[in-house]
């Protein structure tokens, strides 16, 4: 018996789409354009995110053929998208790269935090500090701030809540290099948002 | 292993986290945090950064891309997939 389309696997969609059923290669798009716009939206920006998409699902339906069936089809997929997002930035939006220690955690010569528990909980509440539209345009720029490598895994990992292999898988690292960058994100990030001016609403 | 302070807890924090850490560096962190106010601190504003950011970041594909995904896609499909 022939599985529909709406219950087969991304894996059987994938191979038949290969061999030219497009309405295969219409229920994959339909599972993830979602989820590919809104990586492509935190990798590249709101604007550009619908022409990224478009693109990186060119290139999958393009490649299909490469596609061996041996990872899985979302982990290949999340690598052709990433891939599309990195081309798109390094064409367009290279940012002057920043010194970032400033925005790392402080110590002092005993290894002790240089800031205090006050200082830390303003992170805390950032949501009754400031409006929302500011504060997801102040996300949105924190992401931006972020060296590249460090915000592809940190954005794989910790926004589209991948599993830590599957990050590795995607781009081609070990876990403990996904792991050590999506950290240096986080403190980073951390670093940024802490550092938002105090504002009232 | 020497002493854990609060700058060689946050090194292995992520670590820590994800639960991959060696049994007695798991216990000197833990045993550090517990009297360490900054830490435990510094550990909430940690785990809180990824879930805002989340939170503030997850856009929602609009009707009118989803349109467009499926006419540029069938304007291409008139080539056939390319070999590798």
């Amino acid at each position: 018996m022939v599985v529909p389309h709406v219950d087969a696997s991304d894996e059987t969609l994938a191979a038949r789409a290969a061999r030219g059923d497009d309405r295969a290669f219409d229920v994959l798009m339909e599972r993830y354009q979602a989820r590919v716009y809104r990586l492509a939206c935190r990798l590249t920006n709101d604007t550009d995110a619908g022409d990224v998409v478009q693109d990186a699902f060119l290139q999958v339906y393009q490649h299909l053929n490469s596609f061996r069936g041996d990872a899985r089809f979302s982990t290949w997929l999340y690598r052709v998208a990433t891939n599309v997002c990195l081309m798109w930035r390094r064409a367009h939006a290279r940012r002057p790269t920043e010194p970032l220690n400033a925005f790392l955690p402080q110590f002092d010569s005993h290894g002790t935090h240089a800031q205090t528990p006050v200082y830390f909980d303003r992170t805390m509440h950032l949501e009754e500090r400031l409006d929302r539209e500011h504060l997801a345009a102040a996300a949105r720029d924190a992401l931006a701030r972020l060296p590249e490598l460090y915000r592809h895994a940190f954005v794989l990992r910790d926004l589209e809540e991948l599993p830590t292999e599957e990050v590795a898988e995607i781009l081609g690292v070990k876990a403990a290099t996904v792991r050590q960058r999506v950290h240096r994100a986080r403190l980073l990030l951390r670093g940024f948002l802490n550092a938002l001016p105090e504002e009232s609403r | 292993m020497n002493e854990m302070t609060c700058e060689s807890g946050v090194k292995v924090l992520m670590e820590y986290l994800e639960g991959t850490l060696a049994g007695d560096v798991r216990a000197a962190v833990e045993a550090h945090v517990a009297t360490c106010p900054r830490c435990v601190a510094f550990i909430a504003s940690y785990r809180e950064t990824p879930r805002l950011v989340r939170e503030l970041t997850a856009a929602e594909i609009p009707a009118d891309l989803v349109a467009s995904l499926r006419a540029h896609l069938r304007a291409h499909r008139r080539e056939p997939p390319r070999e590798p």
